[in-house]
């Protein structure tokens, strides 16, 4: 997510704008003659530039997003485009009535899922950052931790599935420590943490590379000032490192619980959702109301009822970051 | 570096750490080259017996591989030549040219960041499923499979990247405009200026989105999946071995599953390896991935 990054580019954005055949706002440049027709022709020769994006746009963005919406409100069970029905607001109430079991289990696994993964994939690269930082050869260990970025969601998935199997490798340490075996996916209990280890696994090393710039802009006289009064690593960690990081690590935070929030597609490989409803979240309810039910609207009324929590979070991210920099 | 100190502290973490990252895909590689009836028994064993070949022998017959990677190498060449393309037309266009509804434009492109991926699977399929004078449809959509029969539904959603835009108009921007007015007082035209002077300046970040693209398209599996459910011809690599796993008796045949994984992760391993250093800045420009 780069919302970051947004306000300090919109206000590069105010460029002069063209105001008429009047040049006075604009930039310094070499006077030449027929600007008028020169401004005429740069616009056009911009919008030919831009033609591609604005028509993929239109037809992959603003077009969906009004679909999305009609189909929310609409029953709708086939492909021919003359069988949509408008039903008003009746997808959202089914979604809420008794019995439906959207609220529960399914959006409180996805806040589990989303509050599970953060809170072990921070825990886990706050660690490993600030030891990298004290370590020779940091680009190696993080290309290392990298690793499960840029594998594909199939092959995570399947690899831990398969570790987590009665003869895999997980039970295999187990036993080994003279433990009993544990039915990782297969126990509803054990399920839904079974998988949130997973994404944390797989989120850790972006995570790390995001905490290390932040470390890097730590000055290291505060460390020296902290030795000369005789600090131990623990009290260093908590007091110095800890406090200068924290806006890495609220960046890291807000955007994982993000991903969070949205992910599923590790689901569909490791369990599908079981076992009953134990690790179903509700982008992978949408997809399945969706494609395996053929139930468009109710998908439709689910993705949007997620895009309004993943929009109060990102409202609420917005709002924290601004915040944070009037401080500064 | 008196922040140094105890450095087996730090050892013993990050190792620790290490192990647990590498070890899932160390055991993949080794069930890929265990025989029959060595994975999934008790009592488990990491290394295999003997290091048997026939899996990846067996991936290539049953999962008809080499249509698998014909179709995620088209896929992923798509999306990474359109992403590039249109990223560096649209961004010189958005950091170098002034014309009219320039800032609405390019708060467009920033608020499309903004929408999550899942809230586009339903209509992006039911357009291409609807999708005029394709794939048997008449010219309101309505008769045929439309875009889905083709294999380039597998990049449509993916071709355009605001992402990408935003990213090159960002070091677009740091062109001094000298440079420019120089060539075209030279005669050059616009998209002269942009291919020979904007292009190759800008060719770093261009290798890094090129690399974020590369692995995003090459790994992407839910909309591959939704295509090729619809259309088996243009299943690709993921989706292929997915069903595999699905399908078939998964005791006997995860060394199968796992060489084709190995089979598939290996061009993007060796391209980040080759590469990293783009990839990783690409990471921390965008913040997450």
């Amino acid at each position: 997510m780069v919302n970051s990054l947004v306000p300090e580019a919109t206000g590069q954005a105010h460029g002069p704008r063209p105001a008429g055949p009047a040049t006075s706002t604009a930039p310094a440049r070499p006077a030449v003659g027929g600007r008028v027709r020169s401004r005429r022709r740069q616009a056009a020769v911009a919008y030919l530039f831009l033609a591609p994006t604005l028509l993929f746009f239109a037809v992959f963005l603003i077009l969906p997003l009004g679909f999305a919406l009609l189909l929310s409100m609409s029953h709708w069970a086939g492909f021919a485009l003359g069988d949509i029905r408008p039903v008003g607001l009746d997808n959202f109430t089914g979604l809420f009535a008794d019995g439906s079991t959207f609220l529960a289990p399914i959006l409180t696994n996805t806040l589990l899922f989303a509050l599970g993964t953060v809170a072990l994939a921070l825990a886990g690269s706050v660690l490993v950052a600030t030891c990298i930082d004290n370590l020779r050869f940091q680009g190696v260990w993080r290309t290392l931790y990298f690793l499960p970025i840029v594998t594909t969601v199939v092959a995570v998935g399947n690899v831990w599935k398969y570790m987590y199997e009665p003869g895999g490798l997980a039970n295999g340490v187990l036993n080994a420590l003279g433990l009993d075996s544990v039915a990782f996916l297969t126990d509803p209990d054990t399920a839904l943490p079974s998988v949130v280890v997973v994404q944390a696994w797989a989120s850790v090393g972006s995570a790390i590379l995001i905490l290390t710039a932040g470390l890097k802009s730590v000055p290291e006289s505060y460390y020296e000032a902290a030795a000369l009064d005789g600090a131990g690593p623990v009290t260093v960690f908590w007091k110095i490192t800890l406090p200068l990081l924290r806006p890495s690590l609220l960046f890291v935070t807000v955007t994982q619980f993000l991903t969070g929030l949205q992910s599923f597609a590790l689901i569909i490989v490791m369990t599908k959702g079981g076992p009953g409803d134990a690790t179903n979240v509700a982008a992978l309810e949408m997809y399945r109301q969706a494609f395996s039910y053929g139930d468009w609207g109710t998908a439709s009324a689910a993705a949007f009822v997620l895009f309004v929590v993943v929009l109060m979070v990102t409202l609420v991210q917005l709002w924290i970051f601004r915040r944070k920099g009037e401080d500064a | 570096m008196n922040r140094r100190r105890f450095p087996w502290l730090s050892y013993l973490v990050v190792v620790t750490g290490a192990v647990l990252t590498v070890v899932p895909f160390l055991d993949m590689v080794m069930t890929s080259f265990k025989g029959p009836g060595e994975s999934g028994t008790l009592p488990y064993r990491f290394l295999p017996q003997a290091f048997d070949l026939s899996n990846y022998r067996a991936a290539f017959h049953q999962l008809d591989l080499p249509v698998l990677f014909r179709n995620s190498v088209v896929a992923t060449a798509l999306i990474t030549g359109s992403v590039l393309l249109t990223s560096s037309l649209a961004g010189y266009a958005l950091a170098k040219l002034r014309f009219p509804g320039r800032n609405f434009i390019f708060r467009l492109v920033l608020s499309t960041m903004m929408f999550p991926p899942f809230l586009f699977f339903i209509p992006h399929f039911l357009i291409l499923v609807h999708w005029p004078l394709a794939g048997g449809n008449d010219l309101f959509g309505r008769g045929g499979a439309g875009l889905t029969v083709s294999i380039a539904a597998l990049a449509m959603p993916f071709l355009v990247n605001g992402f990408g835009i935003f990213l090159t108009r960002q070091f677009m921007v740091a062109i001094p405009d000298e440079v420019l007015e120089a060539a075209r007082i030279d005669g050059a035209g616009e998209f002269a200026v942009w291919w020979r002077i904007v292009v190759p300046q800008t060719k770093p970040v261009l290798v890094t989105l090129g690399l974020l693209t590369f692995v995003d398209a090459w790994n992407e599996y839910i909309w591959a999946l939704l295509v090729s459910t619809a259309n088996p011809d243009v299943m690709t690599l993921p989706v292929g071995i997915q069903l595999l796993q699905d399908h078939v008796d998964p005791a006997r045949t995860m060394p199968i599953v796992m060489a084709g994984l190995v089979l598939s992760i290996l061009p993007v391993l060796v391209l980040f390896l080759l590469l990293q250093k783009y990839y990783i800045r690409g990471v921390m420009l965008s913040g997450l991935k």
